[in-house]
């Protein structure tokens, strides 16, 4: 049966495919989009596919090599990561099929085989470090995923350079301090299979070097996360980076930091250790509401679209890492759930971001004026990605904030449930700020009334092409769709991926 | 086919009907007339599912349909009662009217952005017949919220600073509220596990777990969560949102808004605290003092306003906190006063806005001081504003004689005579602020003409257009005397009698 191999299928196709798409875009460049867009639809199915095993089965384990673990690399697939691959591999296809346009103009087109290289080892390193069960595995993965993204960020506009670089400091500072962590794990137990060392670690639990091992994992992680205060990379990176590389890491590369994160403090190591013994989690839920703050604030103090969303990410993240350190099953199904949901918001809204650079040119706040006019339906995916991050019901946005409101509530934490209110209101002030300048032409023309009369053309409607719209129509769907049917979701889904014992 | 018409599905026809409706109307925005016409059609066949519900309500009780699960133990779920159908009437009904009027309005003002501002208003209207019909606080949050975003365009229609301003602090203060209403759904969830509305309170169990004091916080965020209810001190963005186009103040800001806020608040005492824990925590006293205060000094500030919006805004809020006030005596005829006084009060203070609206369109007035001679040039619309402007003041026979008869009963009945004074002081304020305005108007001569011997000419019938203005305010004139002979009028009286059967077990 084929569907055994779907564990390792799902990282060997787009790895094998990558590698023809520079020597079929040298003989044609037309050729590259196709093969990306085979890959990923495969890795759907395959995801799919998994993800309905996992429901009606159970957890998979796929040895590769028919190596045992420890010996060979294991990948497992439970839950947890089924969603998260699931997600990946939707996200990314819909954000491939957009990127035909969007590409053509920004970049040179000598440059196209090169991003889509590049952009399908990224999501194979993405897709490989959610379903990898082996610690240095996933180490070598965070690499290929990391050392893309450094090179997709690079090929932006003017300042990615040095974003680029700044990105690449960091990032390499936090994959060492997670191979550091990894190491030292190595060095007292001499396994490296994620289930093998949880099955090790309880004995070891209070020996220092484990401690080490921990904070070294988590900080590397946090790095890699963009988790407040190790965020400062990602603002510049995803902001001059090409619209498609933003839209895609934007959304998936920090949730899949979080999705480690998950996995390392509650698989590798145990609810007991990380919860109880080190009591690293009240740290965690501080760390996510100055987050939440820091992230909200700076993003009001910013001019750029882009920018905005970056800083928002940056909150995000703390609505994540606060609702992992509530410590309680409700609110780590929030986190969980805010994983799925914000992914889909964030692409939605870095979609719209590229949608309106491909027509203006920029991706300043100043060029949204008027879209609701100029451009209707960018500006109803965007006003269904705003209203989902601001946590409107029915989208997928308010359900994520319920849970982890909830958790906050019973663990009765009540800076992270006023931080997260606190939050709300700020993107608010937000959004509305952007639906304005969308929404109201007079006011720009009493602005600029020293002008003289008849300088303001009503604007003429001007719409994207489909192959941009059609992505962001779909991605604007499904928010609402994971929103309403959040509770299937939930009972098939995130139950059984919060850790047990909890 | 006629399954699709049965009694179970006719609340979702209700939401319906507005969502497809503001949907036809955004596809079909560059042929105007098409796009009112889907306007007419919605609003029409809103009120007559809405009617058709009653006869069913008040045999049966109630109409429960949930479609999906939400959340664990909550659904998204309707749950029309007698209460929720009084709402619901209400704003189809004047919806209908609006519509004329707007068509009118914007027309005659040659207004911009007309396919944004209809499909608000139907998005709005969605909102508040499902604040209406909600059978659960979550599913009440939800159609609260479209209600709140909704309205913000219409709000700041006219995109002046001005306009702008006013719908930056209108969502900056109603989704601040929104917070607060979620905050207490959560709390509400957390206590008892079910947000479902019932007619003995569901969180009477709550006490045996949590101490008063937090029930008493809960209610306080639901209180500052309403906040549409305008009752003071939170107040202050309704008389600045008075800077939508005249329409949108009619029907929002004096029917569908605030009465959703006020209709939460009802809805919080009665069916999710119940009549024996407002009473063991004293809340009905609470809300009794915040809505009397509000009561008196409203209606002060009324009386120093020169613009006549806000001058009308101020008498909403006023009206507004009079509800909550009839509500908070715990009475059943106090609560039967508070429950018909929605319609009645609805239906009175549009025949007022929409008489602005159609002074400051067919006049060009639209400041008090201003007004004098225009009941010559305009009869029909001050005639109507005086009918009304008397119904205010509680006069019979004019719909606000009936509401206030059964609160100054309520009153009596529970023994709480300050706010029976409060009433009575209220007619008396009401009366100071409307009286000037109508003796100007009739028995001034324009300033215009008050020189020289210009001849005073009757503008409403200037032009065709200015009849869908004049007849609505007309119709809604009429209405608010029809409602205080025939209270009994789309069985308002009958539904308000059984919802307080229900509560209290007996009038």
């Amino acid at each position: 049966m084929i569907s055994e191999q779907f564990p390792a299928l799902i990282v060997v196709t787009p790895l094998i495919l990558s590698f023809f798409i520079p020597i079929l875009g040298w003989w044609r460049r037309s050729l590259c989009l196709p093969i990306v867009l085979i890959a990923l639809s495969v890795c759907t199915v395959f995801a799919i596919g998994l993800l309905q095993t996992v429901m009606t089965q159970g957890k998979i384990h796929y040895w590769l090599g028919k190596w045992q673990p420890p010996w060979g690399i294991e990948y497992v697939v439970d839950h947890l990561n089924a969603l998260v691959l699931f997600f990946v591999s939707f996200i990314s296809l819909m954000i491939a099929i957009y990127s035909k346009k969007s590409i053509e103009q920004e970049l040179p087109e000598h440059k196209i085989p090169q991003f889509y290289t590049l952009f399908l080892l990224n999501i194979t390193g993405l897709l490989g470090i959610t379903v990898t069960g082996d610690a240095f595995n996933l180490y070598v993965l965070v690499e290929i995923a990391s050392f893309t993204a450094y090179g997709l960020v690079a090929i932006g506009e003017d300042g990615a350079f040095v974003a680029s670089f700044r990105y690449i400091v960091m990032g390499t500072i936090g994959a060492c301090f997670y191979l550091l962590g990894v190491g030292h794990l190595y060095i007292v137990t001499g396994s490296l299979n994620m289930a093998d060392l949880s099955n090790i670690l309880p004995n070891l639990y209070h020996s220092k070097v484990i401690i080490v091992a921990f904070a070294f994992l988590i900080i590397g992680i946090a790095l890699k996360m963009a988790l407040f205060p190790l965020h400062a990379w990602l603002p510049d990176a995803y902001t001059y980076a090409p619209s498609t590389v933003s839209a895609f890491m934007g959304p998936l590369m920090t949730k899949v930091g979080a999705y480690v994160l998950i996995r390392i403090m509650f698989t590798v190591f145990k609810p007991e250790f990380s919860i109880g013994m080190l009591q690293v989690t009240d740290i965690m839920v501080w760390l996510g509401v100055a987050a939440m703050l820091f992230g909200g604030i700076m993003a009001l103090s910013q001019t750029d679209f882009k920018r905005m969303l970056c800083y928002i990410i940056v909150a995000e993240m703390g609505f994540i890492v606060g609702g992992i350190g509530i410590a309680n099953a409700t609110a780590i199904k929030g986190a969980i759930f805010h994983i799925l949901s914000d992914a889909f918001m964030m692409a939605c809204l870095f979609l719209v971001a590229g949608t309106i650079m491909y027509k203006t040119k920029g991706h300043s706040i100043s060029d949204f004026k008027g879209i609701f006019r100029k451009m209707p339906f960018t500006a109803i995916i965007f006003t269904v990605g705003a209203l989902a991050i601001i946590g409107v019901p029915p989208t997928c946005g308010f359900f994520s904030k319920w849970y982890l409101l909830l958790g906050g509530i019973e663990a009765k934490h009540w800076g992270f449930v006023i931080a997260l209110l606190l939050c709300t209101l700020i993107n608010v002030a937000l959004f509305f700020r952007v639906i304005d300048k969308g929404l109201y032409l007079h006011v720009h023309a009493l602005e600029h009334a020293s002008e003289p009369a008849g300088h303001h053309p009503e604007p003429h409607y001007d719409e994207a092409p489909l192959s941009m719209l059609i992505p962001g129509f779909i991605i604007a769907i499904a928010i609402f769709l994971i929103g309403i049917f959040n509770q299937a979701i939930f009972k098939n889904i995130i139950e059984f991926a919060i850790p047990l014992r909890l | 086919m006629t399954e699709l018409f049965a009694i179970e599905y006719r609340p979702w026809l209700a939401i319906l009907c507005p969502t497809i409706a503001s949907l036809l109307i955004i596809l079909s925005g560059r042929r105007p007339n098409l796009r009112e016409s889907w306007t007419m059609i919605g609003s029409v066949l809103l009120f007559l599912t809405v009617i058709s519900m009653t006869p069913f309500v008040l045999k049966e009780g109630h109409i429960r349909c949930s479609l999906f699960n939400l959340l664990p133990g909550v659904d998204f779920a309707l749950d029309v009662d007698a209460f929720g159908l009084i709402f619901a009437t209400t704003s189809s009904c004047l919806w209908i009217l609006v519509s004329l009027f707007s068509i009118g309005y914007m027309r005659s003002l040659e207004e911009h952005a007309q396919t944004r501002y209809y499909f608000c208003f139907a998005l709005a209207l969605l909102g508040a017949i499902g604040v209406a019909l909600s059978a659960n606080l979550v599913t009440m949050f939800v159609f609260y919220e479209i209600l709140t975003i909704s309205t913000y365009p219409l709000v700041a229609h006219e995109e002046t600073p001005e306009a702008i301003y006013a719908g930056h602090k209108y969502l900056a203060y109603l989704l601040t509220g929104g917070l607060f209403f979620l905050f207490g759904i959560l709390m509400t969830y957390l206590l008892v596990g079910t947000t479902d509305f019932s007619h003995h309170g569901i969180l009477k169990p709550a006490l045996g777990s949590t101490s008063k004091l937090v029930l008493q916080i809960v209610f306080f965020c639901f209180m500052v969560g309403f906040m549409k209810a305008a009752w003071m001190p939170v107040h202050s963005w309704l008389p600045t949102a008075m800077a939508a186009p005249t329409p949108v103040s009619a029907l929002l800001h004096a029917v569908a808004v605030v009465k959703a806020g006020v209709f939460g608040i009802i809805k919080i005492v009665f069916y999710l605290y119940g009549i024996d824990l407002m009473r063991e925590l004293g809340l009905g006293v609470a809300l009794g003092c915040v809505a009397a205060f509000t009561v008196i000094v409203a209606n002060l500030y009324a009386i120093g306003q020169d613009n006549l919006k806000r001058r009308l805004a101020y008498s909403t809020i006023n009206q507004l906190s009079f509800i909550l006030l009839g509500a908070a005596l715990l009475s059943p005829m106090g609560t039967i006063g508070a429950m018909i006084h929605i319609p009645f009060h609805g239906f009175m203070k549009i025949t007022l806005f929409l008489c602005a609206g159609a002074i400051a369109v067919i006049a060009g007035k639209k400041n008090v001081s201003e007004l004098a001679g225009v009941g010559r040039i305009m009869p029909v619309t001050m005639m109507a504003f005086t009918v009304t402007a008397a119904g205010m003041c509680s006069i019979p026979p004019l719909a606000g004689f009936i509401s206030k008869w059964y609160f100054c009963l309520g009153s009596i009945q529970s023994g709480a005579m300050v706010f029976l004074f409060v009433a009575l002081a209220a007619s008396v304020l009401d009366f100071v602020y409307f009286f000037p305005i109508v003796r100007n108007a009739f028995f001034e001569r324009p300033a215009e003409t008050r020189g020289g011997g210009t001849e005073i000419r009757r503008k409403e019938t200037g032009r065709p257009i200015y009849l869908f203005m004049v007849i609505p305010l007309a119709i809604t004139g009429i209405f608010s005397i029809i409602l205080c002979l025939f209270p009994n009028m789309f069985h308002i009286f009958d539904l308000a009698q059984m919802a307080v059967r229900n509560l209290f077990g007996g009038v």
